[in-house]
């Protein structure tokens, strides 16, 4: 039998352009739960490094919900930002969100309520399109629409820049999990590479792959760092090693359109993807099967939130 | 504050009441013209809003205390529809805690960023990969396909600013005692029927694991229900291409196609004796099962229905007479067939036509099945309460039943019709609950209790 704990300790949210976010079983494809998203679409979903907290940024908010009640309602709302939010993070103790938006910057927001130290702002010449954080917990690293890959140093302040190609925007940016390696995919469909190199602090060039023929949308590394999946407009998740950069898997379903958003479960077996078509999947990585099928969402698919726990 | 004393209110709520309760409108007609409350002198302490908003014609309608909550009287605005949206959603932001974004107004000194901010040692990071997930999933690897998983999306229940449509669902493929409670569906007003079908299984599926459904939406049909169950076969089942928001019943049943259901088709035609008898052989046994309570309910409400069938008298020297006996809520008749040639001259043989009050009628059973397929039943009435065949009413003496009071009839008919009319009859009989009934009821248990072994009185 299954463990009831179990199932709830493995989190999977879903959202997209219906107003709706949906709480999964993962591993029977039933939705729990729907949440509502009033007046936008969702841009990102991220779960709280405690599990409590379902973060999901949309046009001008990032709303969140609790995870442990049965509320549709956000609990809590930022707000105060002009433009959509792109992007939403967390410090791997829950002690401030990091965020990034179409109004060229990218924010740290204190979580406490009454201290705000924590308060950052970086800004920028174009929208951002993406966030993530090193895992050193210390650098933020943004990818924007005029090209640019911004390092941003919070301990210093100080912050570096890469053009990995020059008139091209770069849609996603991503940094694996023992931080040997940076990924940005951009618009043309190709994914650049960087190798961390002098102890961890300099970043050099490592690679290019020619990924997609189309708009790429998404890329990120597995929790072991082995594998990485970049995500285009032509309806496919594409699986790479990291070892050599051959392609290792190719997952294309006829329903499926573009593909938005991913996430490997914990131990790189398995990869969870949103799509245009309003559903998510569960893929195999080894067999490329579909293994489970997400289906509710009356719209387009572009974020997914997915908490895969080791107890 | 509005006080049953004040002319005012007394009469602006009056007004409004007519107004507002009044659908075919002639009140307002009738009322609007004119406005008594300001014909009324007011004193100066006489403060009552309703005066001062006079002029405008929305406020003459509206009185302060009622309330429409669904625009009984005209469409709302679009105005207030938004007004009321935001007001809802207010309330519900209200439970939100909203944080605004601001800076901090001290700028941070590089040592409290470096503090605050501090970078983690991720040299010697001990990881673990293992996977809840791949856990759960390699519990139950062949995860059965659920045929109707695509039609979950169409819950209405998990849509949040769609239009959804309700419904209550009796699903006919559950057993009897789950059968009569519907289950409440939402969905999307947007969806087909098709879909509504399709999504009912689903619910099925979860909701009741042990019911097995066939496979393909196409197996079902939706028809229009009552409120307690009972399905309207006279209209045809809807079209499952048209979309749900058409359909404006709020009672639906969901019922497996190839049953056809036959009761509605035989139960009706008052003439059909043989047909009446028999259920159409395309019903198939499973589908019997499972339309039984179905059937014994619409049994039990076309009972009263009057109903002629074609039955042998048996008289006191077991000679046959055809006759035709006619079934209907308030009595029984008896109506010898007319034939050219009469099959027999014997005097004893001859039937006269009768008529039995349903008050009369105490019993109706099955007395013996013969071997031919055919079936002999006993109709027992009280003769002292008989009126229009012995012409006489004697006064019925109450609440001193004797037995001998009670006559009976002895039919013999296929045994089909036999056992129909034996249903029909009795559930005729439990309607009524008459006293002679329970009188007899009684009487007869009685004996029975005395003389186990005989039986010799009517039965």
């Amino acid at each position: 039998m299954v463990d009831n704990t179990l199932t709830e300790k493995v989190l999977l949210a879903t959202g997209g352009y219906d107003h709706t976010i949906k709480l999964w079983h993962a591993n029977t494809g039933v939705c729990n739960r729907s949440l509502t998203h009033l007046d936008s679409q969702v841009n990102a979903l991220e779960i709280t490094p405690d599990r409590q907290l379902l973060a999901a940024a949309g046009f001008q908010h990032i709303r969140m919900y609790d995870l442990n009640s049965s509320n549709p309602n956000p609990i809590l709302n930022y707000e105060g930002i002009s433009k959509n939010i792109t992007g939403v993070g967390f410090h791997e103790d829950g002690k401030w969100m990091f965020t990034c938006g179409e109004d060229c910057s990218a924010r740290v927001w204190d979580l406490r309520s009454r201290n705000l130290q924590c308060q950052r702002i970086f800004q920028t010449t174009a929208p951002i399109t993406s966030i993530c954080l090193h895992p050193n917990q210390g650098e933020l690293i943004l990818g924007d629409q005029s090209g640019l890959l911004h390092l941003w140093d919070l301990k210093t302040d100080h912050n570096e820049q890469l053009i990995p190609e020059v008139d091209a925007s770069i849609q996603c940016v991503a940094i694996d999990s023992s931080a040997n390696y940076v990924a940005s995919v951009n618009n043309k469909g190709n994914c650049y590479l960087w190798s961390y190199n002098g102890n961890g602090t300099r970043l050099s060039p490592e690679h290019k792959i020619n990924a997609h023929r189309k708009y790429a949308l998404h890329c990120k590394f597995s929790p072991d760092s082995t594998l990485l999946v970049t995500t285009s407009a032509d309806q496919s998740a594409l699986i790479w090693k990291t070892s050599d950069f051959s392609l290792k898997q190719e997952l294309k379903d006829q329903r499926q359109r573009w593909v938005w958003d991913t996430a490997f479960s914990n131990d790189s077996e398995h990869l969870l993807t949103a799509s245009s078509d309003g559903m998510a999947r569960l893929w195999n990585i080894e067999s490329d099967n579909i293994e489970r099928e997400y289906e509710g969402h009356q719209k387009s698919l572009t974020a997914l939130a997915f908490c895969d726990p080791y107890s | 504050m509005a006080l049953y004393d004040s002319k005012h209110w007394l009469l602006s709520h009056i007004r409004n009441s007519f107004i507002s309760s009044d659908d075919t409108g002639i009140s307002e007609v009738v009322m609007g013209g004119e406005n008594v409350l300001q014909t009324i002198s007011t004193s100066k302490y006489d403060t009552y809003p309703g005066i001062e908003d006079n002029e405008e014609e929305e406020e003459l309608a509206e009185s302060l205390d009622i309330h429409t909550e669904f625009g009984v009287r005209r469409q709302r605005s679009h105005t207030a529809v938004q007004l009321e949206r935001l007001q809802r959603n207010m309330m519900k932001s209200a439970n939100v805690r909203h944080v605004k974004w601001e800076i901090t107004p001290v700028s941070l000194t590089d040592e409290e960023k470096a503090e605050l901010f501090p970078k983690k040692d991720i040299s010697h990071q001990k990881k673990n990969y293992v996977s809840e997930l791949s856990k759960l999933l390699k519990a139950c690897p062949y995860l059965p396909i659920n045929p109707f998983r695509e039609y979950s999306k169409y819950d209405g229940n998990a849509q949040l600013g769609e239009a959804t449509r309700k419904y209550s669902m009796f699903i006919t493929m559950l057993n009897l005692e789950r059968r009569n409670y519907p289950m409440q569906v939402s969905i999307i007003a947007t969806a087909k029927v098709h879909d509504l079908i399709g999504l009912v299984c689903w619910k099925c599926t979860i909701e009741y694991p042990d019911c097995t459904l066939k496979d393909s939406v196409d197996c079902y049909a939706l028809y229009i229900a009552e409120d307690d169950g009972e399905i309207d076969f006279d209209f045809p089942c809807l079209d499952s291409r048209e979309t749900v928001a058409k359909f404006g019943f709020g009672f639906l049943a969901i019922v497996e196609r190839d049953s056809k259901f036959a009761p509605s088709t035989s139960n009706h035609s008052p003439t059909s004796q043989e047909g009446n008898s028999v259920l159409s052989e395309n019903v198939n046994t499973k589908a019997q099962q499972q339309l039984e309570g179905e059937l014994n309910k619409l049994l039990a409400i076309e009972a009263p229905l009057y109903q002629l069938y074609h039955v042998n008298i048996l008289n006191k020297v077991r000679a046959k007479i055809e006759i035709h006996l006619g079934i209907s809520g308030q009595k029984i008749e008896l109506d010898p067939v007319v034939k050219q040639r009469s099959s027999s001259t014997f005097p004893w043989t001859k039937q006269k036509p009768a008529t039995y009050d349903m008050d009369c009628v105490v019993a109706c059973d099955l007395t013996e099945t013969k071997s031919n397929n055919r079936a002999v039943l006993r109709l027992v009435y009280d003769s002292t309460a008989l009126s229009s065949s012995i012409g006489d009413s004697a006064p019925s003496q109450q609440g001193t039943a004797v037995w001998s009071n009670f006559k009976h009839h002895d039919f013999e008919a296929e045994q089909k019709v036999a056992e129909d009319i034996v249903q029909k009859i009795n559930n005729i009989l439990e309607l009524r609950c008459s006293v002679r009934r329970q009188e007899y009821i009684s009487l007869r248990e009685r004996k029975s209790h005395r003389r186990r072994s005989f039986h010799l009185g009517p039965r």
